[in-house]
This record gives structure tokens, C-alpha cells and sequence, in this order.
């Protein structure tokens, strides 16, 4: 079958305030593309201030029901050396809560330790699904590369709905309708 | 647990408003159905480029052909948001366009239709956006993450498309007489399309009560379109347009704008592939996928020469 | 009247812009993957975002209208590089075409936003963003298709080939461009051709590519150009002029 390159997941920023969260995917041929990729499809709104891709392989991850089986434990095998992970959680239902979001990092030396580590050092009330990611695992992009990826997107005013005001003119429109009708 | 507590427990997992997460045991039916229904979304989207595409170069103004071109472009990424939420079903991106591309996979019979005048880019960007905002919104709170997550963003990013081809209609209902005849020449030719666009009567859509009961749909075809005709045509007929359905009528007693009946049979010779546009819109895509074959191969090789050097 | 060359300057840079722009719309929806569909729609919208700028600044310094100078005007008052009009190709002439127009707009634009005119300084900054973004997308890519396989190798060398004379009518100065040279409006275009010059050079052989010996004559009238613009403006133009200019779109 035909190739469509790699999944890469793709993380964004929106606010200094804001942990880094799961956007979606792209595919891409490498890392750097991949990059380039998760700022064509994901930057065409003025809502970015830093992203990150991870090759989608690279990604450890369990839904609380499925941690309910224990059975990942025994898959443990501390054989690498220890490195630092980042953990991601999902920590609500609501359409502003339902994404993956960074929540913190721990260091391990497997993925399963590092879910672990991160079951015990992290809230898990209201946590959905966890996601563990090695740290060298992840792509981001260059602070100094951060104006040309991201500024444009600010001057985009075509893609806001603001710049079409159809909703006065309707109104003025029914509101005649209204006054010939009385 | 056996699998009929388990589908309990999914059900009621549905029941509490919780998201279904890839990973989650879930009935092979709900993945099927999803698997189906996002992927038939995805190829929608990037099938609706075409129509409108094509007019990217006619556009009679610099702020109209920038704005055509940024709604064709975020219709790709909405299907590209969509088919990152069908992989996370297992399916695969390849053998989805593989399904389009053969034929056996569906997607929106409007996009069939030709688009033959520049007015047909108010009357798509109003009501076969505005028609698709409201399945969109709907469906950003199905029960399926993925899918639901896709749909938020879709929403936020849908309004201009609407927006802009509302703006549009106003302008030519109001305008020189070619103008006004080119506008209503549009909407005679998608109204109806467009109301096909929800699908067939609730009566013939065997899918549907249980994709309500799993929470992936929240309303009915009829329900939805009922909603799109009582917003859009009392708004068309304010312009001074005429619908053309002459059985059209406001209904007191419910409060609704009363149709007349679709054609059924025009509906499913389109969908079964004998539209005006299915051989063209198939053949476009196929020619994209084959002549950018070399290219997917080429940076496939690039990448596994130079792996690792950046 | 240095303001008159100004003028003339200008809008053969957003002529540029704007054809390039429109050529690289006619992908939208016919790229050869999902992603690259959606990133090459957002360097076309971005060049025709800057031949807006441009043509605003046109319109300040003539009165002319940025709508009416797009949509009604024959070939022959088109002031763009035979360059840009030139039909999409496939995708390996696209991307090349793209590139050497990203080098040539990066290395003008460093230069730009130095200008003593300060709408000019002012749009060239703004610009200049996009553009170090275009170009290391398009860099990225001619990189990758050079040495990807035998096959697009060739079609990029067949594509540089086509391309690369063409190319040079950027650096054909146009009449009294010297007066803006000598006032620091504009940069000199010997210099941006030498620096063009050599980042292309590095940057395609890099790529495994063959820089042409053989140079065609350079086109080097912009009043001048193939019967692909005609053909592009027929049908750029079609809707517009249906109706007499002033009527509202
Ligand atoms: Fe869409
Ligand atoms: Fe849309
Ligand atoms: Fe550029």
C-alpha cells in the first residue's frame, strides 16, 4: 500500500498560562518536517506560542480502564538507563477539558516505570488516560524560529468571522420587514 | 467480565456523559460505525475542496480569492483533523484513501454537484457549511474522544466559512441584475442538494437509533434538517429569494418551516455514485494521489538515508 | 519624479507576488499530500498577502485602486517576471520555482527593511517574517527531492534547468531604478543578485543539483511576457469584468 510517512503527535502551547496539549497528528517524513507540518495545519489561528512533535511509536500510553489490568507492570524492563519523561494526563469530559495535557516529568528507566513514578507523584482523581513520553523523544521548535512560525498567524484577519459582519445587515433587513408588515 | 457486562459498563460509561478514549474496550459495532462515519466525514472535506477550488483563480476580488482560498485550505485540515481521529481507531490513513479512491468509500453527495458560477461561492460557503456547522456542532459532543476533540476545533474554525458566503449572498440579493439572476440561479441548484445533505428520513436510517443510544449522534436527520430550514429560509426569503419548493410554508402550530418532499431517488443515485460530478471528483483526487506518488517515495527515501542527521 | 519610479518599482514587486501567489492556489486541493496541501496554501496566501501590502502602497502613491489594477488590466501593463506566470508543472517545478523566488524575496527583504521610505521599511518588515519561514520550508523541500530518489532528483534538475534563466529577470533593473538606488529606497539589485547567487549556488548543489551553464537570453523587459499570462488573466479576470468595475463582490 501507498505510504503516507510517519505519525508525529503534535503539541501546542496557546498561553504563557497553559500547559502544552494534544492537538491532533501529522504525517510527515521526518522530524523537522514534521515540525514544519504541525505549524501549517495547527498555526493557521492566532493561538500558538511553542510546539512540539513526537513520533506517535514513541508514546507509552494507558485510559484508566485499562489500567485496571495489571498486566503493563509486568512488562517492566528496567534494562536502559535512567531518563527523564513526560507525563500527560486527560483530566476532564467537557468539550474545554478533553484534551492531553502536560502535567509534569519523572525520571525512569522504562516507560512503565515512568507511568508508575507518575501514578504516584501526580493527582489522579479525575484523570482519564496517561500518556508517557521519553523527553529526548520530543521535537520542539526553536525560540528564535518562534516569530516566523507563529506571528503570521496574527495577521490573518480573513479567517476571523469578525471580519464578515453579516449580522447588522440582517437585522436592519427584518427590522424593515417588521415595520411594513405592522 | 463478560462481554455483555462490559457492554453494560460501556453504556453506562455513555450514560454518565464520559468520553470513550482509544484504548477503552468498546464494541466492535461503535468502531465500525465510527471507523465509517469520521472516515466518510474526512473524505467530505477534502472531496468539498474541489468545487470551490476551482474557483480560487476566478475570484473577482483580491479580499474574496484570499478568503476562497483559506476556507478550500482549512477544509483540508478539517479532513485532516478527521482522519487523525479515524486512525486512532485503527484504521490507517492508506487505506482510507484507498476506500475513496476505489469507490467504496462514501462521502457528501452535495459535493457532486457542479459549482458553475462565481454566486455558487456565496450559496456553498452559506448553506452547505451552514448545514454542515450544524451536524458539527452536534457532534462535538459525541461520546468518542478523538472524534469530538476534532469537531471542537472544526467549529471554532467553520463560522467565516458561513460567514463569508452569507456576506456574499446579501451582497448580490441587493446587487446589479446579473448579480441578483446569478444568485438565484445558485440557490435553485443547491437548495435541494443540500437538504439531502442530513440524509435520508429517520424512517431509512437504520443506523441511527443506536448511534444515538452509543452517544455518538445527539439529534436525527430530520431533526437537524428541520433546524437548517427553519433558520436559512425565512433569512433567504428577507434577501427577497425565492426557494424553490413550492410546497414551502410556515406551520403555526409548530412553529417549523414545512418542506416539500426531497427526491428520494435523485438522493441515492447520487450517493450510489451516478451524480453529475462523481467521476470528476474521483478522477481529480486520483490524479492527486498518483502524480504525488513520487514524491511521498522521494522524501521516504530522503529520510531513511539521512536518518538521524536531520 | 523619483515618486514615479517608486511606483513603477512597486508594482512590478507586487505584480510578482500576486502571480506567484495565484499560480500556487491552482495546488490547492491537488497536492501530493494532505499536509504539504495545506502548507503550500499558506505561502500562497501569504504572497498574496504582501502583493496586497504592495498594492496598497501602489495605490497611495498613484490613486490607483488594488482591485482595478489586478482586474483590469491587459497582459501588457503586467509588470511581473515571465518567471512567475509560467503554468505550475508538476510539483518538483513548483517547489524549485518557489525557492529561487524565497531567496531572492530574503535576500531583497534583508536589505528592505533598511529603506529611508518608511511604508516601505514598514512593509518589508512585516514581510520579511513570512518569508524566513517560506524560506526554510521550500529549502527543507528542494533538499529533500534532490537527493530522494533517482527520480525526483531528475525532475528537480529538469525543473532547476527550466527555471534558473528565468529566474535572473528579478535582477534586470527597470527604468530609472537607479534614482531609488542612489536615495536607498530600494537595494541595488547587483548586489541581491550576487547574494542570490551565492545561496542558491550553495544551497542546490547541497541538494545534489547542477547549477545550468548555458544561460538563454534573459527576458528583460517586464512589459514582456509569455502567452501563459494572457491564458491567466482570461480566466483570473473573468468574473470581475462581467460586470463594470465598481460593482461591489
Ligand atoms: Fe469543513
Ligand atoms: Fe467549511
Ligand atoms: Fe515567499
Amino acid at each position: 500500500m501507498d505510504s503516507q510517512w510517519q505519525i508525529y503527535q503534535v503539541f501546542e502551547k496557546e498561553r504563557a498560562d497553559l500547559p502544552h496539549r494534544n492537538a491532533g497528528s501529522v504525517h510527515a517524513s521526518d522530524a523537522e518536517m514534521a515540525l514544519e507540518n504541525a505549524r501549517d495545519v495547527f498555526v493557521r489561528r492566532p493561538n500558538c506560542l511553542s510546539l512540539w512533535v513526537v513520533p506517535e511509536r514513541a508514546i507509552f500510553s494507558k485510559t484508566v480502564e485499562e489500567l485496571q489490568d495489571n498486566a503493563w507492570r509486568t512488562e517492566m524492563q528496567n534494562t536502559s538507563a535512567e531518563e527523564s519523561y513526560l507525563v500527560f494526563q486527560k483530566q476532564g469530559q467537557t468539550a474545554r477539558e478533553t484534551f492531553v495535557v502536560h502535567v509534569g516529568d519523572v525520571a525512569a528507566n522504562s516507560p512503565q516505570q515512568a507511568l508508575e513514578r507518575a501514578l504516584e507523584t501526580f493527582d489522579d482523581k479525575n484523570v482519564f488516560v496517561w500518556w508517557i513520553v521519553p523527553e529526548r523523544a520530543i521535537i520542539k521548535n526553536e525560540a528564535s524560529d518562534a516569530p516566523s512560525m507563529f506571528e503570521p498567524a496574527h495577521w490573518k484577519k480573513y479567517r476571523n468571522h469578525l471580519s464578515y459582519p453579516v449580522e447588522p445587515i440582517m437585522r436592519e433587513l427584518k427590522s424593515a420587514q417588521e415595520m411594513l408588515e405592522e | 467480565m463478560s462481554e455483555q457486562e462490559k457492554l453494560q459498563e460501556f453504556e453506562a460509561r455513555i450514560a454518565r456523559g464520559e468520553k470513550i478514549e482509544p484504548g477503552d474496550w468498546m464494541p466492535e459495532e461503535y468502531r465500525k460505525q465510527l471507523i465509517r462515519m469520521i472516515s466518510q466525514h474526512a473524505h467530505s472535506e477534502i472531496v468539498g475542496m474541489l468545487p470551490e477550488g476551482a474557483w480560487i483563480t476566478r475570484a473577482p476580488t483580491l479580499r474574496r480569492k484570499i478568503t476562497l482560498l483559506a476556507k478550500v485550505q482549512d477544509e483540508g485540515g478539517h479532513g485532516q483533523y478527521l482522519y487523525h481521529a479515524a486512525e486512532t481507531l485503527g484504521a490507517t490513513r492508506a487505506e482510507m484513501i484507498d476506500a475513496l479512491l476505489t469507490g467504496k468509500a462514501k462521502y457528501a453527495s452535495v459535493f457532486n454537484y457542479p459549482s458553475l458560477t462565481w454566486a455558487d461561492m456565496g450559496m456553498i460557503g452559506w448553506l452547505v457549511d451552514g448545514a454542515a456547522i450544524m451536524n458539527q456542532t452536534m457532534l462535538a459532543h459525541c461520546s468518542y474522544g478523538p472524534y469530538s476533540r476534532a469537531m471542537v476545533r472544526i467549529c471554532t474554525e467553520e463560522t467565516f466559512h458561513k460567514k463569508q458566503g452569507m456576506e456574499q449572498v446579501i451582497k448580490y440579493a441587493r446587487g446589479t441584475p446579473p448579480q441578483k439572476a446569478m444568485v438565484q440561479d445558485a440557490l435553485n441548484r443547491w437548495w435541494w442538494p443540500v437538504l439531502m445533505m442530513f440524509g435520508p428520513h429517520d424512517s431509512n436510517s437504520p443506523n441511527s437509533a443506536q448511534l444515538i443510544r452509543w452517544g455518538v449522534k445527539t439529534k436525527t436527520n430530520d431533526e437537524l434538517r428541520q433546524e437548517f430550514i427553519n433558520k436559512t429560509a425565512p433569512d433567504l426569503q428577507l434577501l427577497g429569494l425565492k426557494i424553490p419548493d413550492p410546497a414551502l410554508h410556515y406551520d403555526e402550530a409548530s412553529d417549523n418551516w414545512i418542506s416539500g418532499e426531497i427526491d428520494w431517488d435523485e438522493f441515492w443515485r447520487v450517493v450510489k455514485g451516478d451524480g453529475p460530478c462523481n467521476k470528476e471528483r474521483l478522477a481529480a483526487r486520483r490524479d492527486a494521489h498518483e502524480n504525488g506518488a513520487w514524491v511521498r517515495e522521494a522524501l521516504n527515501a530522503y529520510a531513511e538515508r539521512f536518518e538521524g542527521e536531520g | 519624479m523619483p515618486n514615479n519610479s517608486l511606483a513603477n518599482k512597486i508594482l512590478s514587486v507586487a505584480d510578482d507576488s500576486f502571480i506567484l501567489g495565484h499560480r500556487n492556489s491552482e495546488w490547492a486541493g491537488h497536492a501530493p499530500i494532505l499536509e504539504e496541501d495545506i502548507a503550500f496554501a499558506n505561502i500562497a496566501l501569504d504572497e498574496l498577502g504582501h502583493a496586497q501590502l504592495w498594492y496598497e502602497l501602489y495605490q497611495e502613491l498613484t490613486g490607483a485602486e488594488p482591485d482595478r489594477v489586478i482586474f483590469f488590466r491587459s497582459a501588457a501593463e503586467w509588470r511581473n517576471t515571465q518567471l512567475v506566470e509560467l503554468p505550475k508543472g508538476d510539483w518538483a517545478f513548483s517547489m524549485t520555482r518557489q525557492f529561487l523566488f524565497d531567496v531572492y524575496e530574503n535576500v531583497s527583504l534583508e536589505r528592505l527593511v533598511h529603506s529611508t521610505n518608511p511604508r516601505v521599511q514598514e512593509i518589508a518588515t512585516k514581510i520579511r517574517t513570512e518569508e524566513i519561514y517560506h524560506l526554510r520550508h521550500t529549502s527543507n523541500w528542494v533538499k529533500r527531492l534532490g537527493l530522494g530518489t533517482d527520480e525526483s532528483h531528475a525532475r528537480m534538475q529538469r525543473a532547476l534547468d527550466e527555471l534558473w534563466t528565468y529566474a535572473l529577470q528579478l535582477f534586470v533593473p527597470l527604468e530609472n531604478e537607479r534614482e531609488l538606488i542612489a536615495e536607498n529606497v530600494v537595494p541595488d539589485l547587483g548586489i541581491l543578485r550576487d547574494a542570490w547567487q551565492e545561496k542558491t549556488v550553495t544551497h542546490l548543489s547541497a541538494s545534489g543539483l547542477q547549477i545550468p551553464e548555458n544561460i538563454d537570453s534573459v527576458p528583460n523587459l517586464r512589459a514582456e511576457h509569455t502567452e501563459h499570462l494572457a491564458e491567466l488573466l482570461q480566466d483570473l479576470q473573468q468574473v470581475a469584468r462581467s460586470e463594470k468595475f465598481g460593482v461591489e463582490w
